[in-house]
């Protein structure tokens, strides 16, 4: 009787969280490629500063890149497929943690591109991996929540389920 | 009555079904729109990056004076080749300039160095959407065409604008043209942007080197740095230099 009071209750407010990690992961998506789709040109800059490709493939991740992660934030935002989507934005967060963790590793000193659009850093200062690895890993758990609870209120896939839930 | 409550057990059998069915349609083709929109979207920004490269190509005019494909202009006529890409808005270069310019100056009227400036754009961010490192880069490279690449390069780190503001004019670019003697051929082609194009390759083959960061000094070949990658001191460039001179 507890018990099932208990998981009663947790499945009202399941819905209520797992609402306000899909608007914070669209939120983070359509920021991060908000920032960069006015100028492609230093996204690539960021991408190449990578070292990890040729310029010329840098240049086609980093003209790409900020228009999938508008098309993401946008998906999720609406809340289409949304266990989907939260798998993709996983994805894409786990490459990018490690591209820093790849980056520190080699001893780059480089702005992680996250939020701008990246590149070398100046003399004098340092690269904040640590932080930008944590600052993922939140937002690799607020996917982590979708893809355990994907019902959300105010969703595309609640809207065409036709089920109030 | 049990016949009853059986019909009503298939119903409810049935609509269950019915749901299960519905939710298997609902998740599949919600899936095909999300990988749909997704590959659209790849499909745009690859699209964006064509049609940027092709007005690009379209525009471009290398300036006459050009050098190392077309991508830099030689100042001087001294064995040490010395590449220094540069971003007019970079205060680090300003620094650079303030700090190790007079020696340059020194050891290009001592015939020891060539200089090759490579101007570059990196910082088109930094200046409120106006662009003011292409725009500043490109005026320079038409200030080449006419010979005086190294007054109007001096005149613009003298009048440097400070990084995240609208940067100058074009008006102001002129201007400051005119003060070093630059004329109406100048002018035009500042106003109409002829070497905008021009220094997004500049950038590209300065990408495309590995390079990331401005100022990136080069004496002979090897890039010139201070400890932790900062900026070099004057000593630390005029010892690679000498060194590269044997």
């Amino acid at each position: 009787m507890d018990v099932r009071e208990q998981s009663a209750r947790g499945a009202a407010v399941w819905p209520w969280i797992s609402t306000v990690a899909r608007l914070g992961l669209a939120a983070v998506f359509l920021t991060a490629g908000g920032l960069k789709v006015t100028d492609l040109a230093a996204s690539a800059r960021a991408v190449n500063a990578y070292r990890l490709t040729s310029y010329d493939t840098a240049k086609v991740i980093g003209a790409v890149q900020p228009f999938l992660e508008i098309a993401l934030g946008l998906l999720v935002l609406v809340g289409l497929a949304v266990r989907l989507s939260a798998a993709v934005a996983a994805a894409v967060l786990v490459i990018f943690m490690a591209g820093i963790v790849w980056a520190w590793a080699r001893g780059l000193r480089i702005d992680c591109g996250c939020f701008s659009e990246g590149g070398e850093l100046a003399g004098g200062r340092t690269a904040q991996y640590g932080w930008d690895l944590l600052r993922d890993a939140g937002f690799l758990i607020l996917a982590g929540i979708l893809l355990v609870k994907p019902r959300t209120r105010w969703s595309l896939d609640g809207f065409l389920l036709g089920a109030r839930r | 009555m049990s016949k009853g409550r059986d019909r009503a057990d298939a119903r409810r059998i049935v609509e269950q079904q019915k749901a299960a069915e519905r939710r298997r349609r609902v998740t599949i083709w919600t899936s095909v729109a999300v990988v749909a929109v997704l590959l659209v979207a790849g499909v745009i920004g690859w699209g964006v990056l064509a049609g940027q490269e092709k007005t690009g190509a379209d525009n471009l005019t290398t300036p006459s004076a050009a050098v190392d494909g077309g991508t830099a202009f030689p100042v001087g006529s001294g064995p040490v080749v010395v590449d220094l890409y540069e971003d007019f808005m970079c205060p680090v270069c300003d620094q650079f300039e303030t700090q190790t310019g007079a020696t340059i100056k020194q050891l290009l009227s001592e015939k020891k160095i060539t200089v090759r400036y490579h101007p570059v754009s990196i910082l088109d961010r930094a200046s409120n959407g106006t662009q003011y490192s292409t725009r500043a880069a490109g005026a320079a490279a038409a200030a080449a065409v006419a010979g005086k690449f190294v007054e109007y390069h001096d005149v613009l780190y003298a009048n440097q604008p400070a990084e995240g503001s609208d940067g100058l004019t074009d008006a102001r670019l002129i201007e400051l043209g005119r003060s070093v003697g630059l004329g109406d051929a100048f002018a035009t082609a500042v106003d109409d942007r002829t070497y905008d194009a021009w220094v997004t390759k500049v950038t590209e083959t300065f990408s495309a080197r590995g390079y990331t960061g401005t100022p990136t000094i080069v004496v002979a070949g090897k890039r010139v740095e201070g400890p932790n990658r900062t900026l070099p001191t004057t000593a630390v460039f005029t010892q690679a230099v000498n060194q590269a001179t044997g």
